[in-house]
């Protein structure tokens, strides 16, 4: 029990608090121990981690091809592909004039040629797909059910448009009209009256008619309505508002998290 | 009128492959008819370019990959973009990797950029150091000695054996950072373990999706400008002059994002005449 509980705990809390700690104390020693060998500790793990991985995947494909489990066929190929990147990795490197090591980028090695002409159009395909499911999706499943809703979608679309080149071309003239067109709706939802809604439509169309052709139509302004800017303006501060308050979330989690495992109270880490 | 809303209700229930269709053909049609649309650097975007154009002659460059295959399209030609300025002002660049597959592309990207296009030496003028396992463990090697993580670059040569190495022992030695980053380990990494404890000035390109949580560096003055996916990858290339695949790609982009737009529309407004029936009734 010791050597699986207190021990491991003690490890834990020693290093974590030291880790720490040399962030705020400056001594040569606790320094070069947090900059230097922790990190190079890190690296010793994590490459034995490879091995773990290597081999909870063999037996994870294995015993599915044995248990002839739904899909066993595709762990077949994943095998495959494992032990075809370690013959091309370690025993076969395809160019003889090229160093090992130097072999997994160097042209004309069985392994550059995995990455060129399997991997990456594999992994690029896999990306692509993304388009047409959010494409699907969006037409599907983007619906204006509430409030929350409709600032999502709104400031989607403004996004997604004002991003790119063809944003700039929108006119704020044409966002105006399209407001216009937006506000008769909502009044004809509300008072549920044409003679109000045509009323507010007609004037708003004239107003900026008529502030457009005065102003000569330039296209970017009001700049409040022109694309382009108005995605600036989003992701300058909406945005960065809500992604900060996230990261500080995140930030006291970590710490609480860190903190528990130091003292101890977190034991996951040893199966508890 | 009910004609109308019929057609919008049954297109509510076409078969998905169909938009797939759609899909297909508006990025595939652009391909081989560029539309030409104009192309507008943003704030940040120019903020980089300036950055980088107000770096003295000669500096010292690291340039960390820290993308794969799949985000490519997005991140490529940013870093072929902002290499291309890096040595058209004759600094000298230091090629690292965060991800494996990183390496691959960033050795591409300086064969073309580096060895074809500007005729430049390996090693007196640009450096692979290659890809070292250990994520953020990395960043903070290299900030405390890069010498012990990095023995030996990407092509097996001793880093005593390389002249542009001399000097060049830690993180704080290199007078500027681009982070070409597509998520974890990368620009964020780079910022917290790097760039605040030396203030060496860094400035990053990332994926679309990856502005939101890179934004907020930007704004407090962490880092210098964001190259925000393909756009800011095609602006980049309208400031150096030297169009590539960032602007080819935009013209796709303009009318893909354009056409799911109008998809997004067309479902909500079958969405609202189904909703007004079924009230109906």
């Amino acid at each position: 029990m010791l050597w699986k509980r207190q021990i491991p705990i003690l490890i834990v809390a020693v290093i974590g608090s030291i880790t720490l700690f040399g962030w705020f104390i400056n001594e040569p020693n606790i320094k070069s121990f947090v900059d230097d060998d922790a990190t190079q500790w890190f690296d010793i793990l994590a490459s034995f981690a490879i091995f773990l991985g290597g081999f909870n995947l063999l037996k994870m494909q294995l015993q599915k091809i044995f248990r002839r489990q739904r899909g066993w066929q595709y762990s077949i190929f994943a095998i495959a592909g494992f032990f075809l990147a370690i013959t091309a990795g370690f025993f076969y490197k395809g160019n003889p004039d090229v160093a090992w090591g130097t072999h997994v980028t160097a042209d004309g090695t069985l392994f550059k040629w995995i990455f060129t002409y399997m991997f990456a159009p594999l992994q690029a395909t896999m990306f692509a797909l993304l388009a047409f499911f959010v494409a699907s999706a969006s037409y599907r499943a983007f619906r204006i059910r509430n409030f929350e809703a409709t600032l999502l979608l709104v400031s989607g679309i403004i996004i997604m448009i004002g991003r790119v080149p063809l944003g700039s071309f929108i006119s704020s003239w044409f966002i105006l009209y399209l407001l216009v067109l937006i506000g008769g709706i909502t009044v004809n939802s509300f008072f549920k009256n044409k003679q109000y809604t045509a009323i507010f439509v007609i004037v708003g169309i004239i107003v900026v008619t008529a502030a457009g052709s005065s102003l000569g139509w330039p296209l970017d302004q009001p700049g409040i309505l022109y694309l382009p800017y108005l995605q600036e303006w989003i992701y300058k501060y909406p945005n960065v508002a809500g992604a900060r308050s996230i990261m500080m979330g995140i930030g006291m989690g970590i710490f609480a998290t860190s903190i528990r495992y130091i003292l101890g109270i977190e034991k996951s880490y040893i199966g508890e | 009128m009910k004609f109308l809303t019929d057609l919008i209700l049954k297109m509510g229930t076409v078969d998905r492959r169909w938009i797939f269709l759609v899909i297909a053909l508006v990025v595939i049609i652009p391909l081989f008819f560029p539309l030409g649309l104009p192309i507008r650097a943003t704030a940040t975007t120019q903020y980089v370019y300036d950055t980088i154009d107000a770096l003295p002659h000669g500096s010292k460059v690291l340039v960390s990959c820290e993308y794969g295959p799949s985000t490519k399209p997005e991140i490529h030609p940013m870093v072929l973009s902002v290499m291309r300025h890096l040595f058209k002002n004759k600094h000298k660049v230091y090629v690292t990797c965060l991800w494996p597959d990183g390496q691959f592309l960033a050795s591409d990207a300086l064969n073309l950029v580096a060895r074809d296009e500007y005729g430049l030496t390996y090693g007196e003028d640009y450096v692979l150091l290659g890809f070292r396992p250990g994520n953020e463990a990395v960043v903070k090697g290299i900030v405390s000695d890069l010498r012990k993580l990095y023995t030996i670059d990407a092509k097996g040569t001793k880093i005593t054996e390389i002249p542009m190495m001399e000097g060049v022992n830690r993180f704080e030695d290199f007078d500027f950072l681009f982070s070409a980053s597509a998520g974890y380990p990368g620009t964020i990494e780079w910022v917290q373990y790097a760039v605040d404890p030396t203030n060496v000035p860094m400035s990053t390109g990332t994926t679309s999706i990856q502005v939101n949580d890179v934004m907020p560096y930007v704004s407090a003055g962490q880092i210098q400008g964001i190259l925000a996916g393909m756009p800011g990858a095609a602006e980049y290339e309208a400031l150096i002059g030297v169009p590539g695949i960032g602007t080819s790609g935009m013209d796709a982009q303009s009318i893909a994002h354009l056409v799911i737009v109008l998809f997004i529309v067309l479902g909500n407004i079958g969405y609202f005449i189904e909703r007004n029936r079924s009230k109906k009734y």
